[in-house]
């Protein structure tokens, strides 16, 4: 029913209400802390996309899949070749994981907002006090350490079996190896997140993500190498066709760690292009930034 | 809190989903904002939480400019989407811890339970969401919607596809909110004789635009709507005779339905002659015939 009281009235100095059995009406419980809230709501977020994920057995899949791959991989490789260290089992494991690791994140990403809309959770999210591209940024960081996780034990299982195998020597190549797949799964999971963001449908997310994966894993190269052969390109020009590619970089990243740029595509012609390993993580980084940031302005224009 | 609208214009390419209504919700009222589809009610409740900005005009809440402040606005606002749904695999407890902790809420525990208790889900907060039905569901959702204390609750489309056993429980929780605190409640329904009963007032859209808008007894002074009383007739053609000058006759059907001025009322019925009449109902106008009154001026106008 009506009331006259003004409602300055009714709200506490403190701003908080007082346990009074259901609902008395102050201006909330909730701490008016408006925009600084963001790093807290972007962990509570995280937290519960985390949980999700774990529940959903996608954690365990992830991992089961990363593990079964290299673990298979390494067996063979070194039963085939006899790697005479790291760098061998290395440089198949990086061959692998650019397929891989990049359809396993899309596959892992491309749901993470359209498929939230579809069952009516960000609905929910999006009608508390909470800037929509904390929700994204919180969406992405939750699956995420779900997804560098699975990659850590999955690829890691492998990499303690090659360490009783070979001892120390050269084990920082696989822990390069291991860093640069982290930092390609959470480019393509990042790009997952962004086409979920502008999809309309889980479909149409789905759809995207397949062409995306095509583009950087099968396409991309394939051209760039054509252009390069057929085209006296300029170093930069090539640089800038590594870099183009999230998937480019990181065979270059390991390739070139491994001294291996003769034998590895595109990779080849990388020592010409004079990309430093800190060029090509920053490059790396910078994928994974660009898309997040670019899905948490473009969530702002998403009608429910 | 007050809630101002004041000339809102929102349009979606050329699609017109909202053409200038103005209208106030008195604070601690219950209103209702009615519309056929397509009139425009989820885009007003989208810019009452600042989910969008309207292309002109104003909506204030608690005197705070929704679209100047829409972060602030949501902090005062409990919202119950239409398509609000959860995550399967989470309770119902963990779906408001959730919202708490993006609430910044102190003593959540105490809150949540409170919460829980009064939409009657105490005994199923432990379950996932997956084995609740789908009135569970939206008293869920409420209890989300109430759990920071709102001054201003916000509902849009409460009861749709609940059972009526669902419909009655939401009734109850909404009607017990509107005796027992001063919270603003706002709801948008399809369901007239729901909107009649739980609202003091109410607002119809159509088309985007407002129809009318104020307490029922009012609009049905305004619109003219009378009360009607519905013949079963013994004699039809001479009940028809007997009846005219009372008020409009529509003797289309099997009864006869005379629609006059209430003050007119217990002279048609105290006129009728016992020996044509099989038996007699006498309706009290309501938010039906306002409705109906409203949207078919609008259309006429239009």
């Amino acid at each position: 029913m009506t009331h006259d009281a003004s409602d300055e009235q009714r709200i506490p100095d403190d701003g908080r209400a007082q346990p009074d059995g259901g609902y008395a009406t102050v201006a909330g419980t909730a701490a008016p802390d408006g925009e600084r809230a963001g790093p807290r709501q972007v962990f509570a977020v995280a937290v519960t996309e985390y949980r999700l994920a774990v529940r959903s057995r996608w954690a365990l899949a992830l991992t089961a899949l990363f593990a079964a791959f290299a673990l298979g991989l390494t067996t063979f490789s070194g039963a085939s070749v006899s790697p005479e260290g790291f760098e061998r089992t290395v440089a198949s494991l990086a061959v692998l994981a650019v397929y891989l690791v990049p359809l396993a994140a899309l596959a892992f990403g491309y749901d993470a907002i359209v498929g939230n809309e579809e069952i009516g959770w960000l609905h929910a999210l999006f009608a508390l006090p909470v800037a929509r591209r904390w929700v994204v940024i919180g969406t992405y960081l939750g699956r995420a350490i779900v997804l560098a996780s699975a990659v850590v034990i999955g690829f890691g299982i492998a990499g303690v079996f090659l360490l009783r195998e070979f001892g120390f020597a050269g084990f920082e190549v696989y822990v390069g190896f291991l860093l640069s797949t982290i930092g390609l799964a959470l480019v393509f999971l990042a790009i997952g997140v962004l086409l979920s963001t502008v999809a309309a449908e889980k479909t149409h997310a789905l759809g995207l993500a397949l062409l995306a994966w095509a583009w950087f894993v099968l396409v991309h190269d394939l051209l760039a190498l054509g252009v390069t052969a057929a085209f006296p390109l300029p170093d930069w020009a090539v640089s800038l066709l590594v870099l183009a590619n999230p998937a480019g970089i990181f065979r270059a990243l390991v390739l070139g760690a491994l001294g291996a740029g003769g034998d590895a595509g595109f990779a080849a012609i990388l020592t010409e292009a004079g990309l430093s390993a800190p060029v090509l993580t920053v490059a790396l980084v910078a994928w994974i930034a660009l898309p997040i940031a670019l899905a948490a302005s473009l969530i702002r224009r998403r009608r429910l | 809190m007050k809630i101002t609208i004041t000339d809102v214009h929102k349009r979606y390419g050329d699609v017109t989903a909202l053409d200038g209504p103005s209208f106030e919700v008195p604070a601690g009222s219950t209103f209702g904002v009615l519309g056929t589809n397509g009139a425009g009610k989820t885009t007003l409740f989208e810019l009452l939480v600042g989910h969008d900005t309207p292309d002109h005009g104003r909506i204030e809440v608690g005197g705070i400019d929704v679209e100047q402040a829409g972060h602030r606005v949501r902090e005062r606002v409990g919202f119950l989407p239409e398509h609000v749904g959860f995550p399967p695999s989470m309770t119902g407890r963990e779906v408001l811890d959730v919202q708490g902790r993006v609430r910044g809420l102190g003593d959540r525990a105490i809150r949540i339970d409170e919460v829980l208790d009064l939409v009657g889900l105490p005994d199923d907060a432990d379950r996932p969401v997956s084995g609740y039905s789908n009135g569970m569901r939206r008293r869920l959702g409420l209890a989300a919607a109430l759990l920071p204390n709102p001054p201003v609750l916000v509902l849009d489309e409460p009861t749709a596809g609940l059972d009526p056993r669902g419909v009655g429980t939401f009734h109850r929780i909404v009607g017990r909110i509107d005796r027992e605190s001063e919270t603003t409640v706002v709801l948008s329904s399809h369901v007239l004789s729901e909107v009649e009963r739980l609202c003091d007032e109410v607002a119809i859209l159509h088309d985007g635009s407002l129809c009318a808008t104020g307490s029922v007894d009012d609009l049905c002074t305004e619109t003219g709507a009378g009360v009607t009383v519905r013949l079963q007739p013994a004699d039809r053609e001479q009940l028809i005779d007997d009846v005219q000058g009372f008020g409009m006759v529509d003797a289309d059907g099997e009864t006869i339905e005379v629609t006059c001025a209430r003050d007119d009322t217990f002279d048609l019925v105290t006129a009728l002659d016992s020996d044509l009449v099989e038996r007699f109902e006498v309706r009290e106008p309501g938010l039906d015939a306002v409705f109906h009154r409203a949207v078919t001026d609008a259309e006429v106008n239009s």
